[in-house]
């Protein structure tokens, strides 16, 4: 499915006229309003904005985690309305990652089962080698058996880049995944997410209020009083 | 109101919302009424029963003796110038002559002397003017009337003389000691006795002299007659620490005790799970009241009185229902009971609410000092309480106080210890049995299912609950289980094991010129059955020299020497015995030879050519042992520890002892024989199994409600626990459905964890109480262990039940659009 639908949709994501309000007891409330955004397939793209602009929302709408008020999202060429459930939850497995400020391992698996868990999800031939093969690549694989709570802050949020690689999305979503890191161990960070991100040709989807971080994405957007705007360097 | 109350009510109401709440609040309600319930019904049952009181000794001094009492002895509590008077009290059959068909019953008969009791007062109904039935008449418990068919007016069948029934008997004095005090009771006047013939001398029976008097002439009594008791005399005064009523009814309460020292563990485990989820909740609003102005002090006393008032809510609650359930049991217990019990004492109405408040304070008082302690910064960093030694060392303290106050509420303290220390090392050793089998079940499921895998991950993830969870189910449902089967079960099987011919009627008491007509009655009814002499005599001597200085004090401690012992002589060597060493004698030897019992070797450590000497009415017997017997003392057939040659016993006076078994139609024998041969002490063993069999069904039953009470605190804690890890497990759940699971896996995957951990505890608790069983049948009743295939369904099922209900009672579905928001919450 995937390979066939990556020929014809050369659009990693297409979100058209997209709106999110909620409604309160104090009335309706507009987070943004007819939205248009098109990312391309192996880009990367930065997202920023000031606190509580809605960029969390936004990547929820994107990741199809949430559905919008009006509009419509297409992630990899499949309207995300239209999908049921269980299938909305195959075309994450298969498709898109996550990686999060505060890492969210789980405290009771070690490192090896952190990243285990996505590809058991999707029912990997050999989920221990694989997750052995990506902390490896993030430099930890000398501590396989470790569990979170005896990793560095550092070291937790490279076992859930690996763990977002380890299922080779064709989508990743990162929600500033240095916030909570040291700008030293935040710039190791940013090495690993990016190397990887070139070598597997991943769409990358950043979300930050670093300034930096975001200019080492091929194309910046800002949200700003509910709209989009391009941010060129 | 001023501010602090309010404040402290206004978050309890809206605590009471709270899952962790609800909790505590439950925990803490069956924990007051289970105390309240257990505090009143052993008060009232130690002060009716077991408490020594005038009221129940029926004198202010009781000398018991199991042999007539002596003119020297009576003569010498005479002199002293106390009011005194006589009993004496034996088991025997009673029947309704009018009613042919209602077997004979056995009964325990007390014949006194006016006045009597000198204590206390005998109530019966209707009222009757003088203390004592006048002669010719008998006052009988209500047991008799109902089983022989009586009414009053009716004639009463005892030995040779029959008795008008004049009256009920609803309570009375002196009934006493050990299980005949709690067989039915009939009382005549002594005066009566002698012409029924069943009291000859050599019977087994209770000789008592009833004393009263002022405190000096009492004290000086006691003093002057406890150092100069002999063997088979016992002195019961007041204020002494021998129980009346024998050891039976105080080791039940001691038992109800233990059972509810689970539940109380469980409804303090529950608070303190409950209070620590309660607090971790209240930093951002314990920083705020802070950050507004309210001292570290004022703090401390809005979340006390929030205590204080949620106990109030649950004493009122749990002190009326425990008083609800008290007196249920006790309406259940009447009819067993010999007498009505006497009010609870008032203030321990009460104990179940101030053990409930001890709880709630010691348990509150650690997480309501640590909210005090909270940083302001809390609000900006979300920094938490220091965890310093004093934190800690107040934990422990209050920890400490608490159990102190158990073990002392509990009255049984090593007791206490003990059953603690086996439930800790019984639940970590399920704990981690659990785990592992839980691990090993998953393991198939994994190489088949993708579910299986993910559970894999899940048994890992959860693995600390998970030990916790089924630690706590496993000892319940043992415990339950073991309760269950084994109120009906044992007894059951106890009589199952003996061959169907076991003798089921005992003959004691016969006297030599009744055994020629007696051994004709069982010829010519074809009732097979052997008359064996007994003799009482005590063991004293060892190869000619006193035998105590020759023991250690062990062996010093041994029933043999402790008692008299019945003695026997017999030509052939008994067929129910087998003869381990030595020979049997061939006729009469020229010297007494005799034959031991194993046990009584082994324990005096004998060997076969010592001597044994005994004194036998003040006479000395000596005999060479020549032979060691085994025998099986189940085997309801007369038995005796020593056996003695012919010629060796013939001249002292001696009864006779027989037992014989009677089916159906046949046991009408049992009645002609008594006819025949009025002053026989039959004891009919069905009989006396059945009564003893009800007492073990009403302790089976109060424990299995007490247990019932204990799996509800059980339950409430197993959702306290579920509740901890509930926002993990919500997190959890998040992730994976972020990560690509559907809602309906994780769903699935809930459903399959709790159903493998209920089974995985259902098997293992099914395979612990097979086990306690078996160690059961084989210490206590010595029979083959027997499997209950039953339970082997039954606690899976439950326990599945169990987990997969209040694990999907407490799970709240999760959308796809809340996980981002959860996880983004949690950054």
């Amino acid at each position: 499915m995937d390979m066939e639908q990556s020929t014809r949709h050369p659009l990693m994501i297409e979100a058209r006229d997209i709106s999110k309000h909620f409604d309160t007891e104090a009335g309706r409330v507009e987070l943004f309003s007819r939205l248009n955004l098109e990312v391309a397939r192996g880009e990367s793209l930065a997202i920023v904005g000031r606190s509580g602009a809605g960029k969390s929302t936004l990547l929820s709408l994107l990741a199809g985690l949430d559905t919008p008020s009006d509009g419509s999202v297409r992630i990899d060429g499949q309207l995300i309305e239209t999908l049921d459930d269980r299938q909305r939850a195959q075309l994450r497995a298969s498709t898109i990652s996550f990686i999060f400020q505060s890492f969210h391992l789980l405290p009771e698996l070690t490192a090896l089962d952190n990243v285990r868990l996505p590809l058991e999800i999707r029912g990997a031939a050999d989920p221990a080698h694989d997750a052995r093969h990506w902390l490896r690549e993030v430099g930890l694989g000398e501590r396989t058996d470790h569990y979170p709570a005896q990793l560095s802050g550092g070291e937790q949020q490279r076992v859930a880049i690996a763990r977002a690689f380890a299922t080779r999305p064709s989508l990743l979503f990162a929600d500033e995944p240095t916030g909570n890191l040291d700008e030293d161990t935040g710039a190791k960070i940013i090495e690993h997410l990016f190397r990887l991100n070139e070598q597997q040709g991943t769409t990358l989807i950043l979300i930050t209020h670093d300034a930096e971080l975001a200019a080492r994405c091929q194309r910046r957007l800002r949200l700003h009083n509910g709209a989009l705007e391009e941010l060129v360097t | 109101m001023s501010l602090l109350p309010r404040l402290a009510l206004q978050q309890l109401r809206t605590q009471l919302r709270t899952t962790e709440w609800r909790a505590l609040l439950l925990a803490s309600w069956l924990a007051i009424a289970l105390t309240t319930l257990l505090t009143l019904l052993g008060d009232r049952l130690e002060r009716g029963l077991l408490r020594e009181s005038a009221n129940i000794l029926g004198a202010d001094l009781v000398l018991s003796s199991s042999r007539p009492l002596t003119p020297e002895r009576l003569e010498q509590i005479h002199a002293t110038g106390v009011d005194q008077t006589r009993v004496v009290q034996f088991p025997s059959m009673v029947s309704n002559p009018a009613a042919q068909d209602r077997p004979p019953m056995l009964v325990s008969v007390r014949a006194a002397t006016a006045p009597y009791p000198l204590r206390g007062e005998i109530i019966t109904e209707p009222p009757q003017p003088g203390h004592l039935p006048t002669p010719g008449h008998v006052w009988v418990e209500a047991r008799v009337l109902d089983q022989l068919g009586l009414a009053l007016g009716d004639t009463l069948q005892l030995g040779y003389s029959r008795f008008t029934v004049s009256a009920e008997l609803i309570s009375s004095p002196d009934r006493g000691t050990g299980f005949r005090s709690f067989s039915p009771h009939i009382l005549i006047d002594r005066a009566d006795l002698d012409a029924t013939g069943v009291l000859a001398p050599g019977s087994r029976a209770s000789f008592r002299v009833l004393m009263r008097g002022d405190k000096e002439a009492i004290t000086a009594l006691e003093a002057m007659l406890r150092p100069r008791l002999a063997d088979h005399e016992r002195l019961l005064a007041l204020r002494t620490d021998q129980p009346l009523t024998g050891d039976a009814l105080g080791n039940a309460l001691a038992y109800l005790k233990l059972a509810a020292l689970v539940a109380l563990l469980l409804s303090a485990l529950t608070i303190l799970l409950s209070l620590r989820r309660f607090s971790l909740k209240q930093y951002s609003r314990s920083a705020l009241l802070l950050n507004l102005g309210l001292s570290p002090n004022q703090l401390v006393r809005v979340y006390l009185y929030q205590l204080l008032a949620a106990w109030l809510l649950v004493a009122v609650l749990g002190t009326l229902s425990g008083v609800l359930v008290e007196s249920a049991v006790q309406g259940w217990l009447t009819n067993l009971l010999p007498q009505r019990l006497p009010a609870p004492t008032p203030w321990l109405y009460f104990s179940g609410a101030a053990l409930g408040l001890a709880m709630l304070i010691l348990l509150g008082l650690p997480p309501v000092l640590s909210l005090a302690r909270i940083p302001v910064a809390h609000l900006l960093r979300g920094d938490a309480p220091p965890q310093d030694r004093r934190a800690r060392s107040l934990q422990v303290a209050c920890l400490a106080l608490l159990s102190i106050t158990l073990l002392l509420f509990l009255q049984t303290p090593w007791a206490a210890l003990v059953l603690l220390a086996l439930l800790l090392v019984g639940g970590v050793a399920f704990g981690y049995i659990a785990q592992s089998l839980l691990q090993w079940l998953s393991r198939p499921l994994a190489s088949r299912l993708l579910l299986g895998r993910l559970l894999q991950l899940r048994l890992r993830q959860q693995r600390k609950w998970h030990r916790l969870q089924s630690a706590v189910i496993v000892l319940l449902l043992t415990l339950l289980a073991v309760v269950w089967v084994s109120r009906a079960d044992l007894l059951a099987q106890w009589r199952a094991k003996f061959p169907v011919d076991t003798p089921n009627y005992f003959v004691i008491n016969i006297q030599p010129w009744q055994k020629e007509g007696l051994d004709r009655f069982m010829a010519e009814h074809r009732i097979d059955s052997d008359l064996y002499p007994m003799i009482r005599g005590r063991l004293n001597q060892l190869n000619g020299a006193p035998i105590r200085p020759q023991l250690t004090d062990e062996q010093l401690q041994d029933n043999t020497l402790r008692r008299e012992l019945n003695l026997s002589w017999m030509r052939e060597q008994p067929a129910h015995n087998d003869l381990l060493r030595g020979q049997w004698w061939d006729a009469t030897p020229e010297r007494p030879q005799i034959s031991v019992e194993q046990d009584m070797m082994e324990d005096l450590g004998l060997k076969l050519g010592d001597r044994l000497g005994f004194d036998i009415g003040g006479q000395q017997v000596e005999a060479e042992i020549t032979s060691e017997r085994q025998v099986e003392w189940t085997s309801f057939r007369p038995n005796f520890y020593v056996i003695f040659s012919p010629g060796a016993l013939e001249s002292y006076p001696t009864t006779w002892i027989t037992s014989f078994r009677l089916d159906g139609e046949r046991k009408q024998l049992a009645t002609q024989m008594l006819e025949a041969f009025p002053s026989l002490t039959l004891i009919d063993i069905d009989q006396l199994l059945a009564q003893l069999s009800v007492w073990l069904k009403r302790l089976g039953d109060s424990s299995a409600m007490l247990l019932a009470l204990t799996l509800a605190c059980g339950l409430i804690l197993m959702a306290v626990t579920l509740l901890q890890a509930l926002e993990q497990r919500r997190f959890e759940s998040a992730l994976m459905q972020t990560l690509g699971a559907s809602s309906e896996q994780t769903r699935q995957l809930d459903l399959l964890e709790f159903l493998l951990l209920g089974l995985t505890c259902g098997l293992l608790a099914g395979v612990a109480a097979e086990a306690t069983l078996a160690g059961l049948q084989l210490a206590l009743l010595d029979v083959e262990p027997r499997l209950h295939p039953w339970l082997w369904l039954i606690l899976p099922l439950l326990s599945s039940a169990f987990f997969v209900g209040i694990g999907f009672l407490i799970r709240r579905p999760l959308r796809l659009d809340q996980c981002y928001r959860l996880l983004r919450a949690g950054t």
